[in-house]
């Protein structure tokens, strides 16, 4: 158990649990036929919540002291392959399905392991159109296709 | 009309080709799931859902869903059989419910008999299953009739009693899978209120309007949550696999496997159909259960074939008994159920006690696959197990790549928007974390599903009763749920002040 997770995660969430409160208070208090209004679940769920909080940051004042074992990450790579998803997200629908994920997959399969290019080459491209292809042409689904300038 | 009349209906549904078809890709994919160490049932589900959508595009609505509800809960079930493998071939499960079988299934693949051990464990998730399907089969249409009875206060208490069960046994910190219940239903109340047509949270974002994808948060908690933890912490396994060796256990094996094959049936079916309680528990009980039972418990650990028997047995009537709250109530017992409830509603189908009477030829023509689908694992599992068994050899490196492409396809494929895509990450890398600090995700994406629903029948029940909180109270049934539900989240808490140790249900 990480103390400083908790405590940051305790207060973060209690910042959005009063975020709720305040934000339920504007939402209208009636419905038509009906005395109970859309606001009261979610102001309800906004209590528990600040209230969980206060209970989780307490709790952290109560755990045992013991020696946190550090474990060596691989952030870099992580990063990497987290960057590169984004990238990804970011131009699917301008430059199409078929073309970011091919780059996508032969990026990070590079960035887990240097090497063998033929393979992984090979990989990206037939997971990329392969899923294009039975997707779209096979069972008429809808993904972004190639550019206008690739064409 | 019976209910072996029902059956026989069902099974003229699950007999047509396409949903022949349908079970088998469904229990091959599950197969290769649960061998599979990345993925587990919960992120299989969630991946294939969009696929399944497409692939059912030309049937009209309840036939899509049967078909679609076919090929994922034979996902479901499959990878019980397949996680199987990898524990005693490689002792790294491929899915929590089977780490106990790790224990003696490993220690006789080294004593140079994991092909019994694997055929052992196919024949008793096999019993397993059929028991587990008969006591669905029993049970559906008198439970359904008696759910049929319960106004919208009894709804409202038991789906809390349900989400009570799942965060009280999920974890170490109950304070923290309560958090992640509290979130969870927060995430189900953006959008446009059903009720009122009132926009709540949605700070005049177009793209929230119509709420949080469901689908989108569960791929992106436990897919790309696993996936980034792999790549964060490099535990990739090299450990060598067992040879198989002869395939057939020996009749002395048999006879020795069939009482922890009943009992662990009989165990895991009862636990499957406790909310909250899944197939890790049911694996773990029988395991325990069978050490207490035997003669030689020094043999447990060492390469008891019983300690393969009665996990494999138990998760897997596990499996099966959790469908029984889905399809007659409408509740999700855990993780990976709460994603076929998803799915039922993306087909505009509520499972529930109207589904025997409105759609039975879903809820029958599904229960009646799930016999066709054990027998094709049965099939696919004692000869052509050496051949999954090649599937632990792909990479880490392939593996984990694709497994964020097939997400990123998938969740593009039913939202057709880029916010999914960036919502996706975000959830992958909260998973991660919340994963690591011991915040349960599951409890998250159970009340995300049921949210919607809890709060209706809220609102419903407050209404007849103009706005009387007693409400909830007074009616009996509501109370007695309850109650439980209180009970099901104090009891751990005293036995843990007691000094006990409690066991927790990480699983999916």
């Amino acid at each position: 158990m990480s103390k400083t997770f908790d405590r940051y995660a305790s207060v973060i969430l209690f910042i959005v649990g009063i975020g709720i409160i305040m934000e339920s208070m504007k939402i209208s208090e009636s419905a038509y036929g009906s005395n109970v209004g859309p606001n009261i679940f979610p102001m309800g769920l906004g209590i528990i919540l600040v209230l969980l909080c206060i209970r989780l940051f307490y709790e952290t004042f109560r755990y045992p002291s013991g020696e946190q074992t550090k474990q060596a990450l691989d952030v870099k790579r992580f990063l990497l392959i987290l960057g590169a998803a984004v990238l990804y997200a970011w131009l699917l629908e301008t430059v199409g399905y078929v073309i970011t994920t091919f780059l996508f997959l032969l990026f990070a399969f590079q960035v887990m392991q240097r090497g063998e290019w033929w393979k992984s080459v090979l990989i990206a491209a037939v997971f990329s159109y392969g899923i294009y292809y039975l997707f779209v042409e096979v069972m008429d689904g809808t993904l972004p296709g190639f550019p206008v300038w690739f064409q | 009309m019976s209910t072996l009349q029902y059956l026989l209906d069902g099974f003229a549904v699950a007999f047509q080709w396409h949903n022949l078809l349908f079970a088998f890709f469904g229990v091959l994919i599950g197969t290769a799931v649960g061998v599979l160490p990345g993925i587990g049932p919960m992120s299989g589900v969630a991946l294939l859902i969009p696929v399944t959508a497409t692939l059912t595009n030309g049937l009209e609505p309840s036939a899509a869903a049967t078909s679609a509800i076919i090929l994922l809960a034979g996902v479901y079930y499959g990878a019980m059989y397949g996680g199987s493998t990898t524990s005693i071939l490689l002792n790294t499960p491929g899915e929590s419910s089977s780490v106990v079988t790790a224990l003696d299934g490993y220690q006789l693949a080294k004593q140079g008999k994991a092909g019994s051990a694997l055929s052992i464990a196919a024949i008793g998730s096999f019993a397993a299953g059929i028991f587990s399907l008969i006591g669905l089969t029993l049970l559906a249409q008198p439970l359904s009739n008696v759910a049929l009875s319960f106004g919208p206060a009894d709804y409202f208490s038991l789906m809390l009693l349900g989400l009570c069960a799942v965060s009280g046994l999920a974890g170490k910190s109950l304070t923290k899978a309560l958090i992640m219940t509290v979130l969870g239903l927060f995430l189900g109340t953006i959008g446009i209120d059903v009720v009122s047509g009132v926009a709540r949270f949605t700070f005049d974002l177009p793209i929230l309007y119509s709420g949080i994808e469901f689908l989108t948060v569960a791929v992106g908690l436990f897919a790309l949550g696993e996936v980034f933890k792999t790549i964060l912490e490099n535990d990739s396994t090299d450990a060598p696999i067992a040879k198989i060796g002869r395939i057939l256990p020996s009749k002395q094996e048999l006879k020795q496997s069939a009482g922890p094959i009943a009992r662990g049936s009989l165990l895991g079916f009862f636990i499957g159909v406790l909310p909250g309680a899944g197939a890790t528990l049911a694996s773990f009980f029988s395991y325990i259960t069978e050490k207490k039972l035997s003669k030689h418990p020094e043999k447990f650990g060492q390469g008891a074939i019983e300690g393969v028997a009665a996990p494999e047995s138990a998760n897997n009537a596990a499996s099966g008994g959790a469908m029984i709250p889905l399809l007659t109530l409408g509740i999700p017992g855990s993780g990976t159920t709460a994603i076929l409830l998803g799915a039922f509603i993306m087909y505009n189908i509520q499972p529930g006690p109207l589904l025997f009477s409105d759609h039975p030829d879903v809820a029958w023509g599904v229960i009646a696959s799930m016999f066709i689908g054990n027998v094709m694992l049965l099939i696919l599992n004692l000869p052509l197990v050496k051949v999954f068994a090649k599937i632990i050899s792909v990479p880490v490196k392939y593996l984990l790549p694709i497994i964020v492409a097939i997400s990123f396809f998938g969740v593009y494929a039913v939202s057709f928007s880029t916010f999914d895509l960036f919502l996706l990450l975000g959830c992958g890398v909260l998973g991660y974390l919340f994963a690591k600090h011991d915040y349960p995700v599951a409890p998250l994406v159970l009340s995300l599903v049921l949210g919607p629903m809890i709060e209706n029948n809220m609102r419903r029940a407050l209404t007849i009763s103009n706005g009387d909180f007693t409400v909830f109270l007074t009616e009996p049934l509501s109370l007695i749920f309850l109650i439980i539900a209180a009970l099901w989240m104090l009891i751990p808490v005293i036995l843990k002040k007691r000094g006990k140790k409690v066991i927790v249900n990480e699983e999916g």
